[in-house]
């Protein structure tokens, strides 16, 4: 059910004008008032993308955030009705353009997408697991918190504050994203191959300590030794108390 | 009965206080829906303190796009999951051409616009198989009216056989804004349509404009046009506080929800629980 031409397009031509701020005369408008509906509706979406992206904000000069922020809800139609939801929608539309702020700061995106995924992490639904916090690391079976995200970045924008990353940094990086079940906190850990490959194998489910390094040696091709047997333990034991493994597989 | 809008600025605070006691609290689903972890606990712990009543941000039932049933069938799912006593939105649109704009925009005063959203509330009231509520909401400006105000609200909710929710302070401010008389408009609505008052503060930006901010505490004027209101209406409805910035200590949101308490005391000599 189509509204008629007529209506249709005044409400067109206010919702153009709140989102490029280019006024084209409406019949019946107050000019000197119309201009509240521009600022109050870019007001809220420059609030909510920098309370999502306070390190961006931070990186980028004023004239830049502006003109990004100007951009993106100017070209862009947002999809989400969940306003908190809105900002993800930012890093899919630089994600696949040319763009001169990704030439001038590589890193960009991935800094985006890490306080992207601070956000949701911190927001999504509960994943409900199944555990008990009473166990034994040598022989119980160990469950990996469900709320978490592994990933991997060429830039260590986790690591350093964006202005002290250089072109030097590019590398191979990888983190593992979690949020404490007890207060809701998302934390990460910096992670090297080796301890990726152990929480991808826990993603499939719950392993004892041994059968996790035994799994992990294997596929690394790497001869089980005391010294890989102590840094396993010390990353569990951590983990164990980090939350990042939540705990213990029921024996009920 | 009065109750707060249920704010994550001061929810713990909230959830903690024994002076502190709204009747209710309202949030808006769009705020709730698919959040988990931290929020959602608090969320749950005031769900089994209060009762929950909600008012709507995005449906935008006043837009020109097509209806999103995915996100109605979310909120049918959240007012159940919830127990909402009431679910409202506001007349306006807040999505156009396809892109959601996060702001409550006016819809042109129009007899193609009463048609066309009258047929929409429907269509919302049937797929959420119960009456909604709807808001009067603030403007600075009409666009291209060809109607006044109060015939395309009054015709809206004779089509549609939706609820009124009536934000008393969003009267006061369109009448100052358009130069109108807040009690004799007032005295055009059908009274026997209001399910739920809203009232609120707002801010004077300047000799001809004041925009509802529901950021500032409730003036006398706004109080003694609800008064005229509760007197209007003889009968007794929900009643909510906004206060969505510049929060204050609690104290003195108590002291708002206590003198709009006492004001319906006052006017209702024998308060009767009736919804419309």
């Amino acid at each position: 059910m189509q509204l008629p031409e007529t209506t249709h397009q005044h409400q067109s031509a206010l919702a153009d004008y709140c989102r490029t701020g280019k006024y084209s005369a409406i019949p019946g408008v107050r000019e000197q008032h119309v201009t509240q509906y521009r600022r109050l509706v870019y007001n809220v979406v420059d609030d909510m993308l920098q309370s999502a992206y306070p390190l961006t904000h931070h990186l980028l000069t004023t004239r830049e955030w502006n003109a990004l922020v100007q951009e993106f809800f100017s070209n862009h139609p947002c999809q989400s009705p969940q306003v908190w939801y809105m900002p993800k929608e930012l890093f899919e539309y630089l994600s696949p353009k040319e763009h001169k702020l990704k030439n001038k700061y590589p890193f960009l995106l991935e800094l985006l997408w890490l306080e992207w995924l601070e956000v949701e992490l911190f927001m999504m639904e509960d994943r409900p697991a199944a555990y008990t916090t009473i166990g034994d690391i040598s022989t119980d079976e160990l469950v990996l918190n469900p709320e978490h995200h592994l990933q991997q970045f060429q830039y260590p924008v986790h690591l350093k504050t964006a202005k002290q990353l250089t072109p030097a940094d590019k590398g191979g990086y990888f983190l593992v994203l979690f949020r404490k079940p007890d207060s809701g906190e998302v934390n990460f850990i910096n992670l090297s191959p080796a301890l990726v490959a152990m929480l991808e194998i826990l993603q499939e489910g719950p392993q004892t300590m041994d059968a996790l390094i035994r799994q992990c040696c294997a596929a690394w091709q790497l001869q089980l030794s005391p010294e890989i047997q102590a840094a396993a333990h010390a990353f569990i034991t951590q983990s164990l108390d980090n939350r990042l493994i939540i705990g213990f597989k029921s024996k009920h | 009965m009065v109750g707060i809008g249920f704010r994550k600025d001061f929810a713990t605070t909230l959830l903690q206080s024994p002076s502190f006691n709204p009747a209710f609290i309202e949030v808006a689903p769009e705020n709730w829906i698919g959040v988990g972890g931290y929020w959602k606990k608090l969320f749950n712990q005031a769900l089994e303190k209060y009762p929950l009543y909600t008012h709507g941000l995005s449906l935008s039932v006043g837009s020109p796009d097509e209806l999103d049933l995915n996100f109605l069938q979310k909120v049918k799912t959240f007012l159940r999951d919830t127990n909402a006593q009431i679910y409202s939105e506001h007349l306006s649109y807040s999505k156009c051409d396809n892109a959601h704009l996060y702001d409550l925009l006016p819809i042109p005063f129009t007899a193609e616009a009463v048609r066309h959203v009258s047929r929409r509330i429907r269509q919302v009231q049937d797929f959420l198989e119960r009456k909604i509520a709807i808001e009067i909401v603030s403007y600075y400006t009409p666009v291209a009216p060809e109607l006044t105000e109060i015939a395309f609200i009054n015709a809206i909710l004779e089509e549609a056989g939706c609820n009124l929710l009536l934000d008393v302070n969003n009267v006061y401010v369109n009448g100052f804004n358009h130069q109108y008389d807040a009690k004799a408009f007032i005295d055009q609505l059908p009274m026997d349509k209001v399910a739920y008052i809203h009232m609120a503060g707002h801010e004077k930006v300047s000799d001809d404009l004041i925009i509802d901010t529901h950021g500032e505490a409730i003036i006398d004027p706004v109080y003694d046009l609800f008064a005229y209101t509760i007197q209007r209406l003889d009968r007794d409805v929900p009643v909510l506080l906004e206060r969505d910035f510049n929060i204050p200590e609690l104290d003195e949101l108590q002291q708002e929800i206590n003198r709009l308490q006492q004001i319906k005391n006052v006017h209702l000599k024998n308060p009767r629980y009736a919804t419309a």
